[in-house]
């Protein structure tokens, strides 16, 4: 009892005993709950009033559309995704995809790879799938040769990524950069677009002339969107398509046949690369079809195309290696496979491939050079959907020919020509707006994609075009080489077995709901299909 | 209970883009785990995914059918969980919902075990961990909003309204014969206000097949409301014992004595 008189004593205690109960108290207080003030259920955070709606709900949901998770071009990033609906306004009205299929589904989820959506995708959600550790995987690796080529419209585009102008012509600076990566040798997609137009022209005579019984028009097969989107959807028409294979195939083809031969080099020791403007080219080289060179060599792992890389990963690779763009010499690419035609170089943009065509074709049925309209082919330039011209050729008489770009137009040219209403002989189509220099797989300069970045791409294509001196396919000397030494002549047996192909029905995969894809064509969907 | 909301998921219209499980996390703030995905043909279902969208590669008459399954709370009628709780923490709404509120939770998870579908999820990663489950956006619909689930389904396989009307319009969509005959949710665990319907059976596509249609708490109430009569009955019983065995033993000792004496 004394001790409870002793005033020092006591407080000492009772500052103690305080301490104590408070954080006794807190403790018991946060562990029952009892200091977690009461929070509505579900939706955190502060809820701007206006909105009612807490701050990381977007202002305008609309859903997006299916990726599969196994997809070889595209990925998406879940944490990223906003539901803006911008994917869906892409593929449903620019490329006819997406609500273009009854509902249910069978067994895929329906995609042509364009890679639009990337382009579209607001916050980067959407991406094309990453090769590049695979590619620097295959750099380090001492046993391996990699080579590189670079399509067409990669020259336009890569400039974009480093801050330059759309359209900036870097093809110099992108052959320095690619042999700085350690690539070991650099070739140009645009070699095998000028064989593409001697396989693919020699094929459109024989249909022309009767020689060959395949029907007319003959579709262009150069790019992969394309080609799967006419397996999806008109699978009739498979026979019209080019049996050529496109430019990247091409390459990959020879390079493990005819220049693995010519140099020495063990094909199976070549690790293949492109650098494409596209995403679809990724599904492309991983069809289980493109194998040439394994078939030739007889070796069936043999891939023609061992990885593929957009633009943007590679402007990626080169920010990582630390690359100084600007300060990059202007290089020029390696030999055999290195050579390209300023009509090579106009298929990165729509209407190229016919230009390009038509002026080796012209050569080839009359011997002569093709007149300077075929130099400057107006009437398929330009971003008009749907465009047409016709050229007399002499003893033959006169060709028709139509473009399309974006799949809605190229929908819309088919049924012309289904319908009856229009006749063509040869028929350019790519995926994208405006053509390779609109790939999914191309910088996102304008998001969306806007015409003038287009337009400025596709003028410093036709621009180096005009101001070059070999702008016919039939006069690359490389290409006169390759045949002279090697496949003999276009169409030549080894030809067909090399750069030729065939396709494959995927309507089995999807129904098509021929009431929604018309609501689609005509323009009058606005809002996906909400009940 | 038929005045309440209901979502009404119609399966063959499912394209699989996964829209739904953002818009979960996007509303709920709930954070993404790349070892836990919310779609695909292994989602894992856990506190932070509330909602998940399974990939099926199912076959119908013999071809290949993929449908793609969302699955959340339920959201029953007649919640076992609720009745499960001793705390209060779970409550069904009026609206709809079955919501959880972690400030009244006791951490028993019996709610965890009383779920039918196997719906509630806790937090094991935290120190003082909650229950967590899809709230079916209970805030956005006291404020006469969708789920934003249903909000963001660009294909309309998801449909929002008053659950009796939703269940007019899924018997009318299973007169097209289309679909299989049965609304799964109608009956389950005494009825939920999620519903399904299907063109391929609900068993081949994950979906429990052996839930009970009756109410669980109404099983639970068939055996507990007996407790009352079992403990007085029980008391009363061995409280006679207890008397008879003392008497027993008083008359016992009674006559031990007037032995001695």
């Amino acid at each position: 009892m004394s001790k409870s008189f002793d005033a020092k004593e006591k407080t000492t205690i009772d500052r103690r005993n305080m301490l104590k109960a408070l954080v006794g108290g807190c403790a018991t207080a946060s562990l029952t709950g009892c200091l977690v003030r009461e929070q509505e259920p579900g939706a955190k955070g502060w809820v701007p009033q206006q909105y009612d709606a807490p701050s990381n709900w977007p202002p305008q949901v609309r859903g997006r559309v299916p990726i599969d998770p196994e997809n070889p071009s595209i990925v998406r990033d879940d944490r990223k995704c906003v539901l803006c609906g911008q994917c869906i306004e892409v593929c449903k009205k620019i490329q006819t995809i997406y609500g273009s299929y009854a509902l249910p589904v069978k067994d895929d989820f329906i995609c042509i790879h364009c890679g639009q959506c990337t382009l579209w995708c607001p916050t980067g959600a959407i991406a094309e799938a990453d090769d590049r550790t695979r590619v620097l995987q295959a750099l380090k690796d001492p046993t391996k040769v990699v080579i590189v080529q670079t399509a067409p419209s990669t020259r336009v585009g890569l400039g974009e990524e480093f801050g330059m102008p759309a359209g900036s012509w870097v093809e110099g600076k992108q052959v320095a950069a690619l042999r700085r990566l350690g690539f070991s040798r650099v070739f140009d997609t645009n070699f095998t677009a000028d064989l593409t137009i001697m396989e693919e022209g020699s094929e459109l005579i024989e249909r022309l002339t009767g020689k060959s019984e395949a029907p007319l028009p003959q579709l262009t097969s150069c790019c992969p969107g394309w080609v799967k989107f006419v397996e999806y959807y008109y699978p009739e028409w498979m026979p019209n398509l080019s049996t050529a294979k496109s430019p990247q195939q091409m390459l990959g083809a020879v390079l493990k046949t005819y220049y693995a031969k010519k140099t020495g080099i063990d094909p199976r020791t070549i690790f293949s690369v492109s650098v494409m403007p596209c995403t679809a080219k990724k599904f492309e080289s991983a069809r289980p079809e493109f194998n040439a060179a394994g078939r030739y060599w007889k070796n069936d792992g043999l891939r023609d195309i061992d990885a593929v890389l957009t633009v943007r990963e590679l402007a990626l690779l080169m920010k990582e290696a630390g690359l100084d763009f600007a300060s990059l010499p202007e290089e020029s690419y390696d030999s055999l496979l290195g050579e390209g035609s300023g009509a090579a170089l106009i298929f990165g943009s729509t209407g190229g491939v016919m230009e390009a065509a038509v002026r080796t074709a012209y050569h080839a049925v009359t011997g002569q050079k093709a007149p300077a309209l075929a130099f400057d082919l107006a009437p398929v330039r330009g971003l008009s959907g749907v465009k047409e011209a016709s050229l007399d050729v002499p003893g033959h008489g006169k060709v028709c020919v139509a473009v399309a770009h974006g799949l809605h137009n190229a929908r819309t040219l088919l049924d012309r020509v289904k319908a009856g209403t229009a006749r063509y002989d040869f028929i350019e189509v790519m995926s994208c707006p405006g053509g390779c220099i609109g790939g999914g797989g191309m910088p996102r300069s304008s998001v969306p994609p806007a015409d003038d970045v287009r337009r400025s791409r596709i003028r410093s294509l036709q621009v180096k075009d005009a101001a070059g001196t070999l702008r016919e396919s039939h006069e690359n000397q490389e290409i006169k080489e390759l045949y002279r030494s090697f496949l003999g002549r276009p169409l030549s047996h080894l030809s067909h077995e090399l750069l030729h192909t065939d396709y494959v029905s995927r309507a089995k995969h999807l129904k098509v709901d021929p009431k929604a894809l018309e609501e689609i064509l005509a323009g009058q969907v606005t809002e996906a299909s909400r009940p | 209970m038929n005045g309440s909301n209901a979502v009404l998921v119609d399966l063959t219209q499912c394209v699989g883009c996964g829209s739904c499980t953002v818009a979960c996390k996007l509303w709920n703030g709930k954070p993404y785990d790349k070892g836990a995905p919310a779609t695909g043909l292994h989602p894992v279902a856990d506190h932070s995914n509330w909602t998940t969208l399974t990939q099926r590669k199912a076959e119908k008459d013999g071809a290949p059918a993929w449908r793609f399954v969302k699955a959340q709370c339920m959201h029953c009628e007649e919640p076992a969980c609720v009745s499960s709780c001793m705390s209060k923490a779970m409550r069904k709404t009026e609206q709809g919902p079955v919501v959880y509120r972690p400030d009244l939770c006791a951490g028993c998870r019996y709610c965890m075990m009383a779920c039918p579908f196997e719906v509630p999820k806790y937090e094991w990663g935290k120190v003082i961990p909650s229950v967590s489950k899809c709230q079916m956006c209970s805030t956005r619909l006291a404020h006469g909003r969708s789920p934003a689930c249903t909000d963001a389904c660009p294909t309309g396989a998801l449909r929002f309204g008053r659950r009796q009307e939703l269940l007019g319009i899924a018997h009318d969509k299973l007169k097209t014969g289309r679909y299989v005959n049965k609304v799964y949710g109608e009956r389950e665990a005494g009825g939920t206000s999620w519903l399904y319907i299907s063109d391929i059976p609900f068993g081949q596509l994950g979906f429990k097949a052996n839930v009970t249609s009756e109410s669980l708490p109404a099983i639970a109430e068939h055996y507990m409301r007996k407790t009352p009569a079992l403990l007085l009955g029980g008391a009363a019983l061995f409280m006679g014992l207890s008397k008879l065995i003392q008497r027993k033993k008083a008359v016992a000792a009674a006559e031990e004595g007037k032995r001695e004496q």
